[in-house]
Formats: structure tokens, sequence, C-alpha cells
């Protein structure tokens, strides 16, 4: 596969090659964590990235599927200079965090609960994806460890397939027919170490590329640099191939009537442009979001659905004033 | 005894007995253990195998408080693998996990035996938006604090996902429907939505309550 031009030519630099030789990736406004451990969790290491001063009162932040906790280099910094303890969560089989031997959301939701348990004080909450999601169930389920709850477009797949994927084809399988493609997936996937490698991180950050089209080539390999590793076949992501596939009933009208149990309010947040895995179409959307009791909105211009790493300053500046403003 | 791989799942799958004929695999209840299975071996002339669930029997903890019908259903499909074709039988939880192993595997499986015990209704057919969820945070919070503990000789208090889980009667039906022959064992004792609608499909019919008579008419179903 031939790497993005954009990305080629940055690649290419002598100055760049230097850099990904010593792995010394760096990008304007990322800051690395200040500290980094661990909690257990039903028996796994869950990693925590931290930033700030840890006597300051705490922000949990949780990514997406298949991102790890880096990617809040740019966000996190920018949320511990305005006086915040920033915690950035490897989920579970993502970054450094223990792999389990199988998936299922409501255990990584459990996870959350023993971050915000461990904290042993209240803290604000902020998801992505589907990580925002989860974060949200949590505040569910652990009304007393979040102060505020913010949401960045995780409000759960259009469909029971999941958003539509260019050159994903969809396929209407009766629930054994989708069953038995579990059982044949799990099989192969059990022993798989890694998602398919590439030969070098440039290749790893183009690819990601295809799915992610709005992210900066220079970001994304900053991104790939902080959650990939190099395996005897090469790059690979850190996460588990096992990730994210389950089987099991579901049904997306299931999603939003459980948020009407929230009892701290929300800021759900959407970006501006239409990407990949988001947002919802808006009245889908605004149906969802009627179950929440105290709600406010906001979107982030200029950015998709990943607006903490297009626009972290404006994603930084929404967050604080929700968590700074009201009661 | 033997133990299986199934994805990262190591499970303990058991002769209890040994002979020939249509193979009988009995899949027990939440909390049980192949061990129940010996009930079963007097009454069936052909080899009988036993499954232990995961953290159950001598089937270890999986690491990370991960269970589902869905994945017993798979460990279930690793012990058929092992077994070649064979009638299922399976209490409570187990009867649930052969009705989805039977639509799965129909190719496999003459006959599937349902039986009650514990684990059978799973958390109802859908989410019920309008319950009191002080008493769920409760558990939640007490699963969790058992869990800090990790004492090893007690049940995963995680099990509890299988108790709880979502078990939609449509859901169930399309695995009914797929299935070559289901035997639902009726007592007059209650049964979930999700049991109910298996009785629709044009392929099931009720069993005795009586474990040999049931048997029995398994095993004619298996020799088909």
């Amino acid at each position: 596969m031939m790497p993005d031009p954009g990305l080629h030519r940055f690649m290419t630099t002598p100055a760049c090659r230097i850099l990904l030789g010593s792995m010394h990736i760096t990008y304007p406004g990322a800051e690395a964590p200040d500290r980094s451990r661990f909690v257990r969790s039903l028996g796994l290491r869950i990693h925590l990235h931290e930033w700030g001063d840890p006597a300051a009162p705490p922000i949990v932040c949780t990514h997406g599927f298949a991102d790890h906790g880096r990617g809040f280099d740019l966000l996190a910094p920018l949320l511990a200079h305005a006086g915040y303890r920033v915690i950035a969560v490897d989920a579970r089989g993502h970054g450094d965090s223990d792999r389990p031997d199988a998936y299922h959301w409501f255990p990584e939701v459990l996870d959350l609960v023993q971050v915000l348990r461990d904290l042993g004080e209240p803290a604000h909450v902020v998801g992505h994806s589907r990580g925002g999601g989860q974060a949200t169930d949590a505040a569910g389920v652990y009304p007393a460890g979040v102060r505020k709850l913010v949401n960045l477009d995780g409000f759960g797949p259009p469909s029971d397939e999941g958003f539509e994927v260019p050159g994903r084809p969809r396929e209407n399988l009766t629930a054994p027919g989708q069953m038995a493609r579990f059982l044949d997936w799990r099989s192969r996937a059990a022993g798989r170490e890694t998602f398919r490698p590439c030969a070098t991180l440039e290749e790893l950050a183009a690819r990601r590329k295809e799915q992610n089209p709005r992210l900066s080539d220079e970001w994304l390999l900053y991104f790939a640099a902080a959650g990939a590793r190099r395996t005897e076949h090469g790059w690979a992501w850190k996460v588990d191939p096992f990730a994210g596939r389950g089987m099991g009933p579901f049904r997306p009208d299931w999603i939003a009537p459980n948020w009407r149990r929230l009892r701290v309010p929300m800021l759900a947040v959407i970006g501006s442009e239409p990407d990949t895995w988001g947002p919802l179409p808006e009245p889908l959307l605004g149906e969802r979001l009627s179950n929440v009791p105290d709600l406010e909105r906001c979107v982030v211009e200029d950015a998709g659905h990943f607006m903490h790493m297009e626009q972290p300053e404006r994603t930084a500046r929404i967050l604080l004033d929700f968590l700074e403003g009201g009661a | 005894m033997r133990m299986l791989e199934s994805g990262r799942h190591r499970v303990a799958l058991h002769e209890i007995r040994d002979g020939g004929g249509p193979t009988l695999l009995w899949l027990h209840a939440l909390g049980g253990s192949a061990r129940d299975a010996a009930r079963a071996g007097s009454h069936w002339p052909g080899r009988v195998l036993a499954l232990d669930f995961p953290d159950h029997g001598a089937s270890p903890r999986p690491l990370g408080g991960v269970y589902t019908c869905e994945l017993f259903a798979a460990d279930a499909d690793a012990a058929l693998e092992a077994a070649g074709d064979a009638c299922l039988a399976g209490e409570g939880v187990g009867a649930y996990v052969a009705l989805l192993l039977a639509g799965t595997r129909a190719d496999r499986v003459p006959a599937a035996l349902l039986l009650p015990g514990r684990g059978l209704d799973g958390g109802g057919p859908e989410p019920d938006f309008t319950v009191d969820h002080a008493t769920h945070d409760a558990h939640v919070a007490e699963v969790l604090a058992r869990n800090d503990a990790r004492d090893e000789h007690e049940l995963d208090p995680m099990l509890y996902l299988v108790e709880r889980d979502l078990r939609p009667p449509d859901y169930a039906l399309q695995f009914a429907e797929a299935a070559r022959r289901l035997l639902l064992g009726e007592d007059g004792g209650l049964r979930p939505p999700w049991w109910r609608a298996c009785r629709e499909a044009p392929d099931s019919e009720s069993a005795p309550a009586d474990l040999p008579a049931a048997l029995a008419r398994l095993l004619a179903h298996g020799l088909r």
C-alpha cells in the first residue's frame, strides 16, 4: 500500500528519519504524561496516564475503540495547565493495560468505576466515542464518583450494525449466522498477537489515515508512536486484536433510555464536520439525548469525530466552561 | 478429563461414560459442574461427555470478569468439536447455551434437551428502564468489593452477568428455528419469555420432566 503522499514527504525528511530512529517524535502542543501507574480491576492491571498537580481536582479521560490514553496528549495538558489533575485511562486490551480473556461492554464500564473508586474523590469524566458511552454508563452506575460528565461524540451506533464504513460490506445474517461467524472469528483471532503489522511506523500511521482522514499526517505519526510497538513482524498497534468484537443480542434503542438515570450534568459534544464514526444524524442524536435529565450541548467548529485531537484548544475551552460553570 | 482451548479460555471436558452409539454432551447449570451429568449417565446408552463452564468444576477462572451465554456457547462449541456429533442436554444456563449451540451447529446437533435449573431465566427479554437502579448499583458495588478481595474458592461474583443477561424472545426463536430438534423439559413450572418463544418453533416439542423419559426421547431423535 502506498503511504499518503504528504505523510511520505514528511517522513522522508532527514530530521524525521532521525526522530523516527530514536522514537522521540514530537507534535506541537502534545505533552507526554507526567506520571503513569496501574489500577487493578477484575483481575486486570489498568494503565493510567497522569498530567498535572496530583492534589488538583481530577478529570478522568477515556478513549475510543482501538485508540489509547495517549490520544489525550493534546487535550490533557491544556486541562492540567488550567488547574486539574488529568488521568487518561488505557482501556483493557488497549495501550499498556492487560488483555482479558474475552470482551464485553459492561466489565469495561466497571473498569472505569474501579478507576473512579481508586481516586477516592468524585471526578469529572470526559469520554470519547466508545469511551464516552462507557463513561456515561459508569456515571449511571456510580454517580457518587462523578461530578460532571462530558461525552465527546459517544452516543452509540446508528444501527445494530454500527456506522457505515466505506469498503466494509454489510450482510443480513440471522442470529445463528452471526453466532457461527463469531465462533469462526474467535478461534482464528485468539492466537493473534496484534492486528496486521506494518514495516514502518509511517505505514501504520498512513493506514490509520484511511479510517481517520481528517487527522493530520503529523499527528497520526505521533499517535502511532505512542500507541504502537515493534514486533518481530513490524510495527503494530498495542490494541488486542481480540478486543471489540462480541456476540449477543443488542439493539441501538436500548442505549439511550438508560441515560434517564443519570444524576450528573452531561455536556454532549460533537464536531461540526461529518466524519466516519459520527456524528449521528441530528434527529436520532436529539432523540437519544432527550433522555438526559441535565443536558448541555456543544459543537466544536472545524472538527470531526476526533475533536480533541483536531481542535484541542477549542475543545478544552468548551470543557472548562462547562466544568467550571453553573452549579 | 481433558482441557480444551476455546478462544483464550481453557475448559475441562469430562468423559462421564464410555460407550457406542450417539454421544450426549451435558451442559450444567450456573454454579454446577460436569459432575451433575452423573444423573444422566445410567440412562444414556452411548458416550456421555460433560463440560465445566469457565470458573466451574475444573475449568479455571478467566481473566477479566467477562461472562456471557454466547461465550459459554463458544466453549461448548469447542467441546462439540472434540465430541463429534452430539445430542445436547442442558440445565439452567446450560439449557439456554444448548439452545444457542443447537441453532448455530444444527449440522452437528441432532437434538437438544432443555431442562430447568439455575440461570435459566436470564435478565429478561429487554432492559427494564423503569427499575430503581439503587438495588443494581448496590449489587455492582458489592461485586466489585468482593472482586477486590478475590476469594478463589467461591464462584466469581461477575458470574452474576449470566443471570442478568438479556434474552429477547425473537433472538431465542431464531436459534430454535435453526435447530434440528428441541425438547423442552416441562414440569409445570413457570418458564421465561425466551423459553416460551421456543415453544413456537416448528421443530420443538415438550419433553417429560422425568429425566430418564426425557433422555429416551432425546436418544430417539439422536438415532434418526
